[in-house]
């Protein structure tokens, strides 16, 4: 059998792919065509043997347990009201220039992505607050919506991360300093996106009336509420970076800290703790299905040994390094646009990764390297949320704006789009903006 | 159907047992964070305790996703398709969720039974490996079930979802 190995590899492939076309959930699109091969690869009864731990060796992954940990802060956060604190208390900073409660949203995103690792998340628990704010201010729907799909994105832009956490996982990466690689180019689309904001606004005044400052007695006041937020947040982070604690035990104190701070303000009932469990499930068992898929056509493609070849092919081509990692990012961007972003990572980077790795790139070591390439694919996947056809941050943010047409939130987020296109081409060109901070931060 | 009627409740039970699962280990991580801070000493076994409890917590996630119809599909191909063709590749699709929930619930049974007659156990604290194995079977055959109900009596269909 192994002299078709090649063959098995591709027909495999093709399946797959004919199979999610055909709206075979991916899971199970990965899973069938994966285990098939595998028979043929070596026989049923291998594959049948395989099966028996398959399923326990990825479920009990230690380092994994900050997946379910990580959404379930981020859904605590969500019914404890915090993002309704964060709402307010950007607002009542900036909330009086023109623009002001847009560049809001953005701001509470990014601060409510640093406790949740989630850009849907994120995207549809501030789009419940502050939505309702700016429309009530006069603000144009195209404005607002786009402002907070692309604010959502920060949810993974701004560690704690869930594709991060995969990354790590997949490539064997420290999960603390891809969460640090991550802060100043999280910070960067941020502060990118005020300015996006801010330029808009005033290219179009009419889209964002300007709204009365707040007296700085109700500033104060707006910003000292959130003290526990920012408190969990020192907490973890602190912890992490402290080293009193690693990321996997950090997302548990995170997740028991949020609890604690919803329960101590009376926010967060049982109805609501009940929601947030539920939430969490879904999108648990959702990442895990793409595991458990993913698993075991990585299993089948390992012994076809095509991502070997796959790297050796890459590395013989005559074209730049830095023109293939150019390719590689958009066909990531490509392949996000019709595909969920965490499968296409699950899918792609046990083939790509290795491919990438054996590359001359700035002279960077291996784990520079690596670090900053899951930067580089954090980005795109961000992209992928926000651009069309199905960007998932749009779908969540206008199912909660009915009254805003989907297109135009894509029309508004052309500007968005345009500086993430600048971002990472920036930091493709500079990778201290993803690697300084991560050498800052661990001397050893 | 008056079992699909049960279906949900108990999914909704099981998806709200595994979540709260997760957060128990939470708890568990905050207390011997602590300890190993105040008396350099951790809880005996956390991380053992805390693999355990995920993985259990994660299969009794799967039911509710699946009743949800939370597993992420691509339907951007099939956007123009009629109303029963989409109803029809859902419910294929959702057969194929029973083959990979069957397949994994028997496989890893077996595994919990040949573990067990292997005698492994966790290093520290020895807790005994066939638990990890036994306890995943609840959650996956609860969600093959919901799928084949779903595959065979669905009148809905799926939409694109995003696990980011």
């Amino acid at each position: 059998m192994m002299q078709w190995a090649p063959q098995v590899g591709l027909v495999m492939f093709v399946a797959m792919i004919v199979l999610m076309a055909l709206r075979v959930p991916i899971a199970a699109a990965m899973f069938i065509p994966g285990l098939i091969g595998y028979g043929l690869m070596s026989d049923s009864a291998t594959a049948l043997n395989f099966l028996k731990g398959s399923a326990v060796a990825r479920l009990t992954v230690y380092e994994l347990s900050v997946i379910p940990l990580f959404l379930l802060m981020g859904q605590f956060a969500t019914q404890g009201g915090l993002s309704r604190d964060l709402f307010k208390a950007a607002a009542a900073l900036v909330g009086h220039v023109r623009g002001g409660l847009a560049m809001a949203s953005v701001l509470s995103a990014g601060a409510f992505g640093a406790v949740c690792g989630s850009s849907v998340a994120t995207s549809a628990t501030i789009t419940q607050v502050a939505y309702p704010e700016m429309r009530r201010h006069g603000y144009q729907g195209r404005l607002s919506t786009a402002s907070l799909a692309a604010g959502g994105t920060l949810g993974i832009l701004i560690p704690p991360s869930v594709p991060l956490v995969v990354y790590a996982i997949l490539t064997e990466q420290n999960i603390a300093k891809l969460f640090a690689a991550a802060i100043i180019p999280g910070v960067l689309a941020m502060m990118g996106y005020l300015v996006v904001i801010g330029l808009y606004a005033r290219a179009r005044p009419e889209m964002a009336p300007l709204t009365p400052a707040l007296p700085w007695s109700e500033k104060w006041a707006a910003l000292l509420s959130i003290w526990p937020i920012a408190g969990v947040f020192v907490v973890v982070f602190g912890g992490i970076y402290g080293g009193y604690f690693s990321p996997t035990e950090g997302a548990g104190v995170g997740a028991v800290l949020t609890l604690l701070v919803g329960v101590a303000k009376k926010e967060l009932k049982l109805t609501g703790m009940k929601a947030a469990l539920l939430s969490t499930a879904d999108t648990t068992a959702m990442v895990f299905m793409i595991f458990l898929g993913a698993d075991m056509m990585n299993a089948t493609l390992a012994l076809t040994e095509m991502p070997k070849m796959v790297a050796l092919w890459v590395s013989g081509l005559p074209v730049a390094p830095l023109g293939i990692v150019t390719a590689v990012l958009l066909l990531y961007i490509v392949l996000g646009c019709v595909m969920d972003e965490l499968s296409m990572l699950l899918l792609t980077i046990p083939v790509i990764f290795p491919a990438v790795m054996a590359l001359e790139l700035w002279g960077l070591s291996y784990e520079l390297k690596a670090l900053w390439f899951g930067i580089l694919v954090l980005m795109t996947v961000s992209f992928g949320l926000i651009a069309p056809p199905v960007g998932l941050n749009v779908y969540v943010v206008n199912s909660l704006a009915r009254d805003v047409p989907m297109n135009e939130t894509y029309r508004g987020l052309m500007p968005f789009l345009a500086w993430d296109m600048v971002r990472l081409v920036l930091l493709l060109m500079v990778p201290s903006l993803s690697l300084w901070l991560v050498g800052q931060l661990f001397t050893r | 159907m008056s079992s699909s009627m049960l279906l949900a409740p108990l999914c909704r039970a099981f998806g709200i047992v595994g979540a709260a699962v997760a957060l128990a280990t939470g708890f568990l991580t905050l207390v011997s964070v602590i300890m190993r801070a105040v008396w350099s000493q951790p809880i005996p076994g956390d991380v053992e305790m805390t693999q355990m409890g995920i993985a259990f917590a994660i299969s009794m996630c799967l039911p509710y996703c699946q009743l949800q119809r939370g597993n992420i599909i691509v339907d951007f191909f099939t956007q123009s398709s009629s109303d029963g063709t989409r109803k029809r590749l859902d419910a294929i699709g959702n057969l194929s969720l029973v083959l990979l929930y069957g397949l994994l619930a028997w496989r890893t049974s077996i595994g919990a039974v040949s573990v067990r007659e292997a005698g492994e156990t966790t290093m520290i604290i020895s807790l005994p490996m066939w638990w990890a194995y036994a306890c995943l079977a609840p959650g996956l055959a609860l969600a093959g079930w919901v799928a084949l109900v779903q595959g065979l009596f669905a009148k809905t269909t799926s939409h694109s979802k995003v696990a980011a």
